[in-house]
Parts: C-alpha cells; sequence; structure tokens
C-alpha cells in the first residue's frame, strides 16, 4: 500500500497544525481569576542557594499579598523556571513559562549571562520581564528606548554601583587620587571601566592600576607602589578571599588606616574586619540590600524571613521579595493584568521600597538608591542610601 | 626610586626565601627519588592546616602550632613515604609523576571533605610591622627570612657531614653501587621524602600568618612556583635552588611594582626559559647527571 502525499495536502496540512498551535496559545488563553507569574532562577546546579532565596522571597511575596486579598481579587499564582545558571536552560525554562504555563509576567534570571538571552525571547512573546538581581548594564542598554521594550530591571547594575561609590568618595570624602587594584576578571575590570567612564565628572585620576589574579597572595609590591604614588584610596572590585590577605598587607607596608578600600569586595564582613581592623577602617562599599538597614519595612521583612525559614535573608531574598511587590502594585495600577496596560503602569510608577522610592527611566532601569557602607571602629555603618545619574551610550 | 627598589629587593628576598624553603625539599626528593614531587604543595597547605587546626580548636599559641604542623604533616609523610614513594625509587619517570599527581588528588580532596571548602582565617602569627632602614616590614617576613638562612645553612651541613646527608649525596649520584655497598637505598629514601615534605610544611606554616587565607586548594599554587625554581637551580641541587628562588622572588617583587601585578605570574617560567638557554642543567650544574 502505497499513501500518495501531494505538495498541496502537505501545505493544507502543515496550516492546519499552524492554526492550531496559534489559536491554543494566542487567542484561547485560560481565564482562570489569577495571575500567574512566572520565576526563572537557578534552581539547581552551583548556584543554587541563590536561586532557593530567590523563590523563598518571591513566594513570600506573594503569600502576604494574598493573605491581604490579592492583587484586585486575583491571587498571585508563583510558577518557578530552573535555569541552572546557564542561558541554554534559562532560555528553555522562559519557553516553557510562556507557552505551556502561560504566565502573564516574568521575573528572573538571577545571572546576567542568563537574563541577557531570555530578554529576547519575553520580547518576542509580548510578556514582560522584570528582573531583580542581574547586574551587567548591558541589559539596560539594550532595554527600553534601547531596544527590549519588554524588559524592566529593578536591581542597580555594575555601573551605578561604581559611579555612585566615587561619588561619596569624592564628594563626601575629597578624594581625588586612586590606585586601582582589581580582580582580572570581567567584573573587577568593568567596574573599573565604568569608574573611569564619571573620573572626570569628578575632576578625579588614577595613578597606578593594578589587576590580581583570583587565588594572588602576596601585594606587598603592589601596595608599596600604591603607598609611594600618593593615592588617597584604593579602588578594589574583587573576591572576598582576597581582602584579608590585602588588609592584612596594608598594615605591613603601613597604609592601613591611611588609605582606605572604596569599591565592592566583601569589606563589610566579620572576619575580614577582624583579620585587618586598621586596614578595613574607612572602607566604603555600596550594596543592593543588607539586613541589618535600618527601615521599618526592612526590617519587618527580615524578622518575617527568619521567623518563617529559621535562616536569615540574603540579598536575593530580598530583592525578589520586593519586586513581586513592586509588581503587584503596578497591577494595581493599571487596574488590570492586560499586559500593555501593567507595562505602562510599571513605566510610570513611584514605588516606596525598603531602600528608598523606585521609579523607571527610559531604559526601563530603576532608578533606586544603593546603601552605602562605611567601616567605622571596626563596624560597618551605613551613610544612608544614594541615586546616582547614570550617562548611557548612545 | 632608588629607595623603592630597595625595598622592592626586600620583598623579593621574603618571597624567594619562602620559594626556597619549599623548593629545597622538592629538588632533595628529586635528587634521591629521581621523581618531581607534584604532591609537594599539598603538605604545604597540610602544615598551615594542621597549625590552623591548633590554634583555633585548641587556642594554641602560634610557635606550638608551628611544631605540630610541621609534625602532623611529617606523619602523614611517613605513610605516603612507605605505601607511594619507596615503591617509585628505580622506578620509569612516569610512575614518579603519575604517583605523586594522584597523592596530590587524594590529599586535597581529604582536606577538603573533612574541612569544608570555604576559606579558613588564620589568626596566629607575629603581624606588627618593624620599621628597619626606612621601611617597614611584618616580624613575620623577619622570621621567614632567618628562618630560611637557618634552613639552608642547616641543611648544607647536613648535606656534607652527616652520615644521612653523605648517604643522600650517595644515593643521588648512583643508586646501584649504594645498594652494592650495602646502603638501604629505601630507608635514605623515606627519610629524605619526610625532610621534603616537613620543610613544606614548615613553610606553610611561616607564611600563613601573612597570606591569611587557608584553604584546600592553597597547594597547588606553590606546586607551580617551585618548579621552575628546582629545575633553574640544577635538579638535586641544594645551592643552586637557594640562588634560584631569590631571583624568581626579586623578579617576580619588581616586575609586580614596575610592570604590573598581573603579569608577575609569567615571571617563573620566563626566567626558566632565559637561564636555561643559557645554562641548560641549571645555574650550578656543571653538566648533566643522567
Amino acid at each position: 500500500m502505497t499513501i500518495e502525499l501531494s505538495r498541496r495536502g502537505f501545505c493544507i496540512g502543515t496550516a492546519l497544525i499552524g492554526l492550531q498551535t496559534v489559536s491554543s496559545s494566542a487567542f484561547a488563553r485560560s481565564e482562570d481569576g489569577t495571575v500567574k507569574l512566572g520565576l526563572v532562577a537557578p534552581m539547581s546546579g552551583p548556584n543554587a542557594r541563590y536561586g532557593s532565596f530567590s523563590l523563598r522571597g518571591a513566594q513570600m511575596a506573594a503569600k502576604e499579598i494574598n493573605g491581604a486579598g490579592g492583587v484586585g481579587g486575583r491571587k498571585i499564582n508563583i510558577m518557578a523556571g530552573d535555569s541552572q545558571g546557564t542561558p541554554v536552560e534559562g532560555v528553555s525554562a522562559t519557553r516553557r513559562l510562556i507557552d505551556q504555563d502561560q504566565v502573564d509576567f516574568i521575573i528572573g534570571d538571577v545571572s546576567s549571562s542568563v537574563t541577557l538571552a531570555m530578554q529576547p525571547v519575553a520580547e518576542d512573546a509580548g510578556v514582560l520581564l522584570l528582573n531583580a538581581a542581574s547586574s551587567n548594564p548591558k541589559i539596560t542598554y539594550k532595554a527600553g528606548v534601547g531596544g527590549f521594550k519588554w524588559t524592566y530591571r529593578n536591581y542597580p547594575t555594575d555601573e551605578n554601583r561604581a559611579l555612585i561609590v566615587l561619588q561619596y568618595a569624592a564628594e563626601k570624602k575629597g578624594f581625588t587620587k586612586y590606585a586601582v587594584l582589581s580582580v582580572d576578571t570581567d567584573y573587577g575590570r568593568a567596574a573599573i571601566e565604568f569608574t573611569k567612564k564619571y573620573l572626570p565628572r569628578f575632576k578625579s585620576q588614577i595613578l597606578t592600576e593594578d589587576y590580581y589574579k583570583e587565588g594572588e597572595v602576596d601585594f606587598r609590591s603592589v601596595l608599596s607602589k600604591i603607598r609611594d604614588s600618593g593615592a588617597q584610596a584604593i579602588i578594589m572590585y574583587g573576591n572576598a578571599d582576597s581582602t584579608p590577605i590585602v588588609g592584612r598587607q596594608m598594615m605591613e607596608v603601613g597604609i592601613a588606616g591611611k588609605i582606605p578600600l572604596i569599591g565592592n569586595a566583601e569589606f563589610n564582613t566579620a572576619s575580614t574586619i577582624k583579620a585587618a581592623p586598621k586596614a578595613l577602617e574607612g572602607a566604603i562599599e555600596a550594596a543592593a540590600w543588607l539586613p541589618a538597614y535600618d527601615s521599618e519595612k526592612s526590617k519587618a521583612f527580615v524578622e518575617k524571613f527568619t521567623t518563617e525559614f529559621r535562616e536569615a535573608p540574603n540579598n536575593h531574598a530580598y530583592v525578589h521579595w520586593e519586586t513581586v511587590h513592586l509588581l503587584a502594585k503596578a497591577i494595581e495600577q493599571a487596574q488590570s493584568i492586560d499586559r500593555e496596560k501593567v507595562r505602562t503602569a510599571l513605566s510610570k510608577i513611584h514605588y516606596a521600597s525598603a531602600v528608598g522610592d523606585v521609579t523607571f527611566d527610559d531604559h526601563n532601569q530603576a532608578r533606586l538608591p544603593m546603601i552605602l557602607l562605611e567601616i567605622e571602629n571596626g563596624k560597618p555603618a551605613i551613610k544612608g542610601a544614594y541615586s546616582a545619574e547614570i550617562d548611557y551610550p548612545k | 626610586m632608588f629607595y623603592t627598589i630597595i625595598e622592592q629587593v626586600v620583598n623579593g628576598i621574603v618571597s624567594g626565601s619562602v620559594y626556597a624553603i619549599v623548593a629545597v625539599g622538592m629538588t632533595m626528593i628529586f635528587g634521591v627519588l629521581r621523581a618531581i614531587n607534584f604532591a609537594h604543595g599539598e603538605y604545604y597547605m597540610l602544615g598551615t592546616f594542621g597549625a590552623w587546626f591548633a590554634i583555633d580548636y585548641f587556642d594554641l599559641p602560634y610557635p606550638v602550632a608551628i611544631v605540630i604542623g610541621v609534625v602532623a604533616t611529617a606523619v602523614i609523610a611517613v605513610v605516603v613515604g612507605n605505601f607511594v614513594m619507596q615503591r617509585i625509587v628505580g622506578a620509569p619517570a612516569e610512575a614518579g609523576v603519575l604517583a605523586t599527581l594522584g597523592v596530590a588528588l587524594i590529599l586535597q580532596n581529604t582536606v577538603i571533605l573533612v574541612f569544608g571548602g570555604s576559606y579558613k582565617f588564620f589568626s596566629g602569627g607575629y603581624i606588627e610591622p618593624v620599621t628597619l632602614f626606612g621601611f617597614t616590614l611584618a616580624e613575620q617576613r623577619i622570621l621567614i627570612i632567618i628562618v630560611g638562612l637557618i634552613v639552608f645553612i642547616g641543611l648544607e651541613l647536613m648535606v656534607t657531614y652527616s652520615r644521612m646527608g653523605k648517604a643522600m649525596r650517595a644515593v643521588s649520584q648512583n643508586i646501584e653501587c649504594c645498594a652494592v655497598v650495602g646502603i638501604d637505598v629505601r630507608h635514605v629514601a623515606l627519610w629524605t621524602f619526610i625532610l621534603g615534605a616537613g620543610l613544606a610544611a614548615l613553610s606553610g606554616v611561616l607564611t600563613a600568618p601573612v597570606n591569611v587565607s587557608v584553604y584546600g586548594g592553597m597547594g597547588e599554587l606553590i606546586t607551580f612556583k617551585t618548579l621552575p625554581i628546582i629545575i633553574m637551580g640544577g635538579l638535586g641541587n641544594v645551592r643552586g635552588t637557594f640562588v634560584a628562588a631569590m631571583i624568581l622572588g626579586i623578579a617576580e617583587s619588581l616586575v609586580a611594582t614596575y610592570v604590573g601585578l598581573q603579569f608577575r605570574d609569567t615571571v617563573g617560567f620566563a626566567t626558566l626559559m632565559l637561564v636555561l638557554m643559557w645554562r641548560p642543567h641549571g645555574l650550578f650544574s656543571a653538566q648533566a647527571r643522567f
């Protein structure tokens, strides 16, 4: 028996299949009276801890909102997707949430490289992608007027952090001369590039510039050079494990207490300060959020999270908790779960977060403050929350 | 400028002393066993962990921790020496490479399994700065230089005048003839190995206060630092190792200051290439031995 398959028959069959696909996904979305919120994060793999905290934070927020009657009478239903911290899996998880779970909005990912891969997928589907934890500025350069109009970010970028640290050092400390000692990775070098971008704004200069390999243990030579260079502060973006070594050796070459570290390399952890207390004195660091931040909303969150999960929340838990609340507020103001209306509401929103007022710029980047820390008398002291003006590439 | 160069040379001498104490053990092991001990850095790590454990869990003073770190490592070296190193005496070179790499993996992962992979904070040592001739140096660095000198003088005396030292030199020259005249080659190999591992541990404990962080993978770095040193100094040559270590330490220090910190790691093998072009058998070897 031979089956005759003509070209015409094949085309008609294909068209019918396509039509069915279109109708099931675009026009036949089931309306069940909930807000379907997808959360993409690394639920397994080496960064699973971040994913776990992210999910807990988001779920806690959803629970609070649902307990208060939901958003306009609708309960938030969180659907988790596992990116495993890789772009390929992140895209798969995103497609699954959009095509099968038919989510209205997506929060994610934690890793910048995954988020960058998710942007075009969300854009093609017209699904709001609200990032809460990635720090690569490219995500924002390409969002809003930069191209992807469905991508929003409610988290400070590496550029924002570098600018705020520099701004504080210039305006509050009067520093104008810096030495660089950063980790020799994309992160460390990018932070310095962003810093250099804003040096002219503060009439500052970099006198010496060195990058260390991960695992480096001998900084004496470069610290001696920095001491003799006339630098007023050392700009350091790097790993937590290098900071105690640098601090200890700063004591040796006699610059401890004279030339402070500024940047981001976990200057504020107790064990780091204990290793070289004099060297860490006056260190300046910026953070998106800290458990110790003294605001009513922040403290309430910490207490609630600790009670529920018997573990202190970390940054990822907080930012996802806050971002779910932010989205809920936008839906409330839009008085609809229509994606276009929610997106418009988000663009115009003034949201009172635990760290300060949140608004979005034309690149869909949240203009939100960063907490600035300074080490005083061996303890981290919060110096306030600071915002800064970003110069976007033309 | 001249002032700065002097300080960087002193920095280099400190680094060189650390490398020297580790490398001399490695080169002695090679001299007797004819095997490059790729696990050598792991004994450096074990010494540090032993001392850290003594300080953190038993609150012992640093000098006692030094002894405990070295002794604990020596005990482990006895076990490894008996089960692994003695068997590679006279074996092909490939056997030594494979065996010592295997030991390195076992030691490193055992430590990570027992103590965890996170960085530990080493809280002992003499870290107060002392000002000498216009520049500052931690007391610990001075201790490192002094111990380095003592170690090398001691080794020279031992190798030259003691019975065991003479036996070591004899074995390094000709294993077969030693066996013929009744020297217990495996016994000499074992003691050389223990001595080498102990020296690595000693170096680890001495540098821990200024390196601060202690972790399971810290030995790898030191192995790759010492490799060019022992080749440059002449494999099996104690005196050459000392000079080569100083050359490397000073060169690294100067490069880190005047070229850039990120380039310091290229110094070791670049210097090695230059020296080998000039002296193919190492700085102090008149000719190839084997």
